[in-house]
């Protein structure tokens, strides 16, 4: 706990270095969403403003939640990652006594924390210019919150495993891509999970990506049934017991096949 | 003439540079077709919903998308890595090598460095904008086929004004890569028609940021939506952005010292 202290306090001193670079990072969260709501706004206005389960105060709602949640569950460690390896600034780090993952979380935390005011002022600006409904029980707040902390801790183990990559080639960046574009079609981020037609729906609901992002923001506003939201956040832990496990295992065969970069 | 010849030589000098890391072109090849792929994925998944959207059919989107990424990508192969480049030499102090060469500076700040590997990038845009012309049907009469390479055309003189002068502010504030950086988030919001915005985001990006207008007008002329007004109106504003954004890089140069001066 000590250790994670003065791990917090050293991130956010050099992080206010940065106010501008947090402007900007503020700017892009919140584009995307505003792109993806005014399209199936435009589409539920034609189809008699409902579609599915949707009206449009109801869109508003989802992408407002899945702003947020997408703030608090993302990370970037693939790219720092692999970044670290080419650099060769991976092998001092190793030799510390603990293990490179808690840098990585702590850096992961005091940014979020940074910018989270930014973020809420943002969530707030499109639900009002929305109209967004919310049709949020206590209950759903009380499954919300664990379900977004349990995608945030999702996100991250994948991530950082996608970013083990790295023990055996530079080219991280093929790999990001590729797993960035699966997310974005099947994390939620261009459709609410239920909305995705046929196929796309339950391959959604297998993979890992929907349980990041998708399912904390529609609990969040307040979407399924208490049954139904239970087995969503089964189906969170489910998946990051495997994230944990898959990250172990990559790690120790990554370990071992690492050699630093120039040696 | 010369400066066709020189582009010439520039592009290939570019070209023998980029075939140094073959695997690495492979790589991202395959990037870009994934993205392109995903976001045409994304509009067959709104388009399973209805059949219009604000007015646009389903192979009106997919030309949009198309063009979407034409715009994208000559972005990406001329402008970003020209302008990013220029950025620097003003930093590092060796604009003054480039400025003293028997040719525009203007010229040679905005087109001397291609990203070789978005010429892949804009040969997919086009195909997405054949495919979607083919499900149209072969209603492309000669006038709306000039009316597509005039706006389209217009669009990328547009970016490229706007690009210019971002910039060209490196002669007054020398980090200015963030300004630029801005622009990035608001290319994003162009793959779809600006008319599905609320208003202040459809103000942006037809005046300040005009890539809604780069993608945006080229894929209405080519669908038969825009009248011939529409192509003059956008051709016009095009011309004074670019002597609007030559004038104001002479501003700028007039006041540049270089870095030690």
């Amino acid at each position: 706990m000590r250790i994670y202290r003065a791990l917090l306090v050293a991130q956010f001193q050099s992080m206010m270095q940065y106010r501008l670079q947090m402007f900007l990072y503020v700017f892009f969260s919140f584009i995307r969403p505003i792109i993806f709501l005014a399209a199936w706004s435009a589409v539920a206005a034609f189809q008699g403003g409902r579609i599915g389960s949707f009206d449009e105060p109801a869109f508003a709602a989802y992408f407002v939640t899945l702003t947020l949640v997408t703030h608090i569950t993302m990370a970037w460690n693939s790219f720092e990652f692999e970044y670290q390896v080419r650099q060769g600034q991976l092998s001092p780090l190793l030799l510390r006594p603990l293990h490179p993952i808690h840098y990585a979380i702590a850096t992961n935390v005091v940014w979020k924390l940074f910018t989270s005011v930014a973020v809420v002022a943002v969530a707030i600006f499109l639900a009002v210019t929305f109209h967004a409904r919310f049709d949020t029980q206590p209950w759903h707040i009380a499954l919300g919150i664990p379900s977004v902390l349990l995608g945030a801790a999702l996100y991250f183990t994948f991530d950082y495993a996608l970013a083990t990559v790295a023990f055996w080639t530079t080219r991280v960046h093929a790999a990001t891509t590729l797993y960035n574009r699966i997310a974005f079609i099947f994390a939620g981020q261009i459709a609410p999970l239920s909305l995705l037609p046929g196929p796309l729906q339950t391959i959604a609901y297998i993979l890992p990506f929907g349980y990041m992002l998708g399912v904390p923001a529609d609990i969040l506003r307040g979407g399924p049934s208490f049954e139904q939201a239970v087995m969503l956040v089964a189906g969170q832990v489910v998946w990051l017991v495997i994230a944990l496990v898959l990250f172990r295992v990559l790690w120790r065969a990554g370990l071992r096949a690492y050699s630093a970069v120039g040696a | 003439m010369r400066y066709l010849r020189l582009l010439g030589i520039f592009a290939n000098t570019e070209l023998q540079f980029a075939m140094q890391y073959r695997f690495n072109l492979l790589l991202e090849v395959m990037q870009i077709v994934i993205v392109s792929g995903t976001s045409v994925a994304a509009v067959l998944v709104l388009f399973s919903y209805t059949t219009v959207m604000n007015g646009w059919t389903l192979p009106q989107m997919i030309v949009l998308l198309g063009v979407y990424y034409v715009v994208q990508g000559v972005e990406e192969l001329v402008f970003q890595p020209s302008f990013e480049r220029f950025m620097e030499h003003v930093r590092l102090g060796t604009l003054d090598f480039i400025l003293l060469k028997p040719a525009s500076g203007q010229f040679l700040i905005s087109f001397r460095h291609f990203q070789t590997i978005q010429v892949v990038q804009v040969l997919v845009g086009m195909l997405i904008v054949a495919i979607g012309l083919g499900q149209l049907g072969a209603d492309l009469t000669p006038g709306n086929a000039l009316a597509f390479v005039v706006t389209l055309v217009s669009g990328f003189t547009l970016i490229y004004a706007l690009l210019m002068v971002l910039s060209t502010l490196c002669f007054w504030v020398v980090r200015v890569d963030n300004i630029l950086a801005i622009f990035w988030a608001f290319i994003d919001a162009g793959r779809f028609p600006i008319d599905i915005y609320p208003g202040w985001l459809r103000f942006t990006m037809s005046t300040v940021v005009p890539v809604g207008i780069a993608v945006t007008v080229p894929a209405q002329a080519v669908a038969g939506r825009l009248d011939p007004i529409g192509t003059v109106t956008t051709a016009v504003g095009a011309l004074v952005a670019w002597l609007f954004a030559s004038w104001f890089w002479h501003q700028g140069l007039r006041r540049y010292t270089g870095a030690s001066a």
